[in-house]
């Protein structure tokens, strides 16, 4: 019932393979995406992987560099297949142990592993061990605890208490029905009506119930005070109140907007049309002292608060474990120490977990996030496990050192980050490069749109700047400003008696989608070579926005979607790309939908080392990150330099 | 000695150090002070020597294959070693062994086989690029076309990087898998390879600086002016076509690689 199943060096050569009987298609394919996305990815943390229709789970082998890696179709549960690839991993390091203690590649290459029999043996001990375990078939009622009760010890003594007190007609009620159910009760049916009956009466009923007592006690035992039970259910009003709207539908010249749009907006007079077009905005609802921030992000805070405190609990607890161990090793720690730093030993999960426990906490404190710390941590304990660490090396280096190659690995970008290199194919086709930018409020997308398009004029291109952000107050007046001083920076008589930056806007209020069409078109006819879009800050989970976003990049599709996020973001980065990613990936029409194909890190100059956010972005969409923001003028335009960060990123 | 030491102007100066120690040395014999200078002449000596001779034997000792993903490094690895076949997946680790020459001396270095993947290759090729005595650049022939900007800035990165630029080690480039029918020749693709480095060499050297300050790469290729060709490099450059299936498929022993053994021989 497997497809395939084989045993690789991680050098790459394939040292024995099984493939299933009917399977025609060879594994290499899946295998290789099964390295890609995962191994190389550090993603090595979930053991299984889905391509297609297979689904594959591996198991690295550090201490003699093999990967095991088995493959069965997706809609098949097997349940045998993680205790199957340890058993098989187990055997073959047992068989092969001279074998594979050897130096060098040519181990690999020399010897032949013929493991056929053994792979076949094991494989119907494992499917044999899971058909042994018949389902659990269901007990008679004979059988169960519930007959042998008692009907009356069923019954919960709740109602008895309920029955005394309460005055008024609703209870009385309740009370009868709990009377005559309780009468009732033999069944395991009637037995839940009984609770439900009690529990029928609301958490408030308990609670005035609790206070009755509370307060009979109080005075000597006399007689329960007369409780006015506040009764959940509103007073039922005298007929029905008419509904009063907010605009009454008495007023229809109010919802005529058709005066404001559409105008010329350079001119001091249409500031006037454009206020009145602001969507919401209700003259004089701003007098007077200011509102207090809402009932609903009050809410929100105390979520927030009930997380930063769960975090804290988790944290105090780490240290403790950390001190008991430390204590436990004191008095073999002398020898221990020493035995430790020399000789051979493999790594295991307990010698590793304090270090990377320290390793996780380190990172979070040069703000990556959270889970991708604990991510990352556990992928480089999978890449660790029963590696023979050499002499003189304690676990905390090796656990190092491994960190920090993985860091560096998936700062890397993986493919070419070459953008000049791009603009020139797009000219020597004759079509303009299309750049989008993208983010949440306040990030810096404009800003970084005129440091690019400062960077591109440099190299002699003719820019385009789309002002597509169409909400925001001053939008189109920022890119303006920034069109008039890059011109005067580089004035057209360099640029063959054109400016060196246009830009194309149409005002406020309008569809940023249809803006973009219009602005390709015009690069494409007047012979622009980048036309570089800005879009409106938008927050990943206001649906609209999001919704208009991922039209404006399906309908243009541009060479370059780029996600502007800044460096201080700390969690927030994974929310925020993991939804702008889905938001594209659900609303494109197409089989393989635009995602995010770059990133740039802004406000770079304002973290010290705390450079974790970048981690944190290259992690998520295992894009690369294309620009580095440092600072407000043209000139402060990086790219990433992958070793820097890592070394400010371990740095204690 | 009848100085008062006073705590409040206590003066801890190196000096009355220095004139003890002075005291000391003349104490002794002459015949020590000699025997002290010279072991000390002969210790920085050794050093010296070792240091130089230590860098020199370790210099240049191994033959990287590079090249992208799935351009046939490791099974022309195993070929170049054993002659036979063995089916490979991507690489995670690289794999070095000692490769005999076929060449009248037999002298023998390592054979490394680097990953080709993007986010391995550059700390790999950092390890090894020091002791690099030749570069086999593995490129895959049938899909040349598609890949060609890729491969040219891989090879643009190690030809420009600072440490390969001083040493000058060999450049082979291994145009694979030319038993595919649709593969190309290997004048055609050092033709495609000397218009993409040439425009390579404007983009390159207009990229951005990174964050620190540091300008990647700021040797310059060929000579300015002209068109870049590979002849203008220090180095040696060669072409050659390979394959390392072998017309045979699988389990063909007989590898199109003798002008790859020969080309290495040279070494």
């Amino acid at each position: 019932m497997l497809d395939f199943f084989a045993i690789f060096s991680k050098g790459g050569i394939v040292l024995w393979c099984f493939q299933g009987a009917g399977v025609s298609e060879s594994f290499t394919g899946p295998v290789n995406a099964l390295i890609r996305s995962v191994i190389l990815q550090e993603r090595t943390g979930n053991n299984s992987f889905n391509h297609n229709a297979l689904s594959l789970k591996y198991k690295l082998d550090n201490e003699f560099e093999l990967v095991f890696v088995v493959g069965f179709q997706k809609i098949l549960t097997l349940t045998y297949v993680d205790k199957f690839i340890d058993d098989v991993q187990l055997h073959f390091r047992d068989r092969y142990k001279n074998e594979l203690e050897q130096r060098g590649a040519l181990k690999f290459l020399l010897n032949n592993f013929e493991f056929g029999e053994d792979f076949h043996n094991l494989l119907r001990e494992a499917e044999d061990s899971s058909k042994a375990k018949a389902p659990a078939s269901m007990r008679t009622f004979i059988e169960s605890q519930k007959s042998q009760k008692t009907v009356k010890s069923m019954i919960d003594t709740k109602d008895g208490d309920k029955s005394k007190e309460q005055g008024g007609k609703k209870s009385k009620n309740a009370k009868k029905e709990g009377g005559d159910q309780a009468k009732a009760a033999s069944q395991t049916v009637s037995k839940k009506t009984v609770e439900n009956g009690g529990d029928g009466l609301t958490a408030e009923e308990i609670i005035e119930r609790n206070r009755a007592k509370f307060i009979s006690k109080q005075l000597g035992g006399g007689k329960p005070e007369k409780i006015t039970s506040k009764s959940p259910k509103p007073q039922k009003p005298k007929g029905k109140a008419k509904r009063v709207w907010d605009m009454g539908g008495r007023n229809t010249g109010d919802l005529d907007y058709s005066g404001s749009n559409g105008n010329n907006y350079s001119d001091a007079q249409t500031q006037d049309y454009e206020a009145s077009a602001e969507p919401l905005i209700q003259v004089d609802s701003m007098k007077g002292d200011l509102k207090g921030v809402d009932y609903e992000s009050s809410d929100d805070d105390d979520d927030d608060d009930e997380d930063e405190e769960e975090e804290e609990e988790e944290r105090v607890i780490v240290p403790d474990t950390n001190k008991k161990g430390a204590k436990k090793g004191g008095f073999g720690g002398m020898f221990g120490m020493l035995k430790g730093l020399v000789g051979s030993k493999n790594l295991t999960q307990e010698d590793m977990e304090p270090v990377l426990d320290k390793m996780k906490d380190h990172l979070i404190a040069k703000n990556v996030a959270a889970e991708i710390s604990s991510q990352l941590c556990e992928s480089v304990a999978k890449k660790l496990e029963g590696k023979v660490m050499g002499t003189f090396t304690t676990v905390a280096s090796t656990v190092k050192l491994a960190l920090q190659d993985s860091l560096v690995q998936i700062l890397q970008p993986k493919r070419r980050v070459d953008i000049l290199r791009d603009v020139l194919d797009a000219r020597s086709q004759r079509k303009p490069f299309v750049i989008t930018f993208c983010g949440v409020n306040g990030v810096g997308k404009s800003t970084n749109l005129a440091k690019i398009s400062y960077w591109l004029i440099e190299n002699g291109f003719s820019v385009l700047i789309a002002a597509c952000d169409t909400f925001r107050a001053g939008a189109v007046e920022q890119l303006r400003t920034h069109q008039r001083r890059l011109n005067a920076l580089h004035p057209p008589e360099k640029h063959a008696g054109r400016p060196a930056v246009q830009l194309f806007e149409k005002g406020y209020g309008k569809d940023a989608a249809g803006i973009a069409m219009e602005a390709i078109a015009y690069a494409r006819n007047q012979g622009f070579e980048v036309v570089l879009i800005d879009t409106a800050g938008r927050m990943q989970d206001n649906a609209p926005l999001m919704t208009a976003l991922a039209k404006l990049i399906a309908v243009n599709t541009p060479d370059l979607v780029l996600f502007v996020g800044e460096a201080l973001v700390g969690n927030e980065a994974v929310d925020q790309l993991v939804k702008f990613n889905q938001a594209l990936a659900d609303h494109s029409k197409t089989d393989k939908p635009r995602l995010i194909d770059g990133i740039v890190l802004t406000k770079f100059d304002t973290i010290d080392d705390k450079v974790g956010a970048a981690i944190s972005m290259t992690y998520i969409t295992g894009q690369p990150i294309v620009f580095v923001g440092t600072g407000q003028t043209y000139s402060d335009l990086r790219s990433l330099n992958a070793r820097a960060v890592v070394s400010a990123l371990m740095k204690a | 000695m009848d100085e008062k030491i006073h705590p409040d102007v206590e003066d801890f100066s190196a000096e009355p150090l220095l004139d003890t120690f002075i005291k000391e040395i003349q104490k002794e014999e002459v015949v020590f002070l000699l025997g002290i200078c010279v072991a000390l002449v002969l210790v920085i000596l050794t050093v010296v020597f070792f240091g130089n001779f230590w860098g020199s034997s370790k210099a240049r000792n191994a033959v990287l294959l590079l090249g992208l993903c799935d351009s046939g490094k490791t099974l022309l690895f195993t070929r170049l070693l054993l002659g036979k076949f063995a089916r490979s997946q991507t690489s995670i680790t690289e794999s070095s062994a000692t490769y005999k020459s076929k060449n009248d001396r037999g002298s023998s270095w390592t054979l490394v086989d680097v990953p080709g993947h993007e986010s391995l290759r550059v700390q790999i090729v950092e390890k090894y690029k020091a002791v690099a005595r030749a570069v086999v650049f593995v490129v895959d022939s049938s899909v040349f076309q598609k890949d060609v900007r890729d491969v040219a800035e891989f090879l643009y990165s190690i030809l420009t990087d600072g440490t390969v630029a001083k040493n000058t080690p060999a450049l082979v480039v291994a145009c694979n898998k030319q038993d595919i029918s649709m593969a190309k020749s290997a004048k055609l693709i050092q033709q495609q390879l000397e218009k993409e480095m040439n425009t390579l060499r404007v983009t390159r050297s207009a990229a951005l600086s990174s964050q620190d300050g540091a300008v990647g790469g700021s040797v310059y290729l060929g000579k300015r002016g002209k068109d870049f060709e590979f002849s203008q490099l220090p180095g040696r450059v060669e072409f050659i076509e390979c394959s390392a299936r072998g017309s045979k498929g699988e389990d063909g022993d007989v590898a199109g690689i003798d002008a790859l053994e020969k080309s290495l021989a040279r070494l």
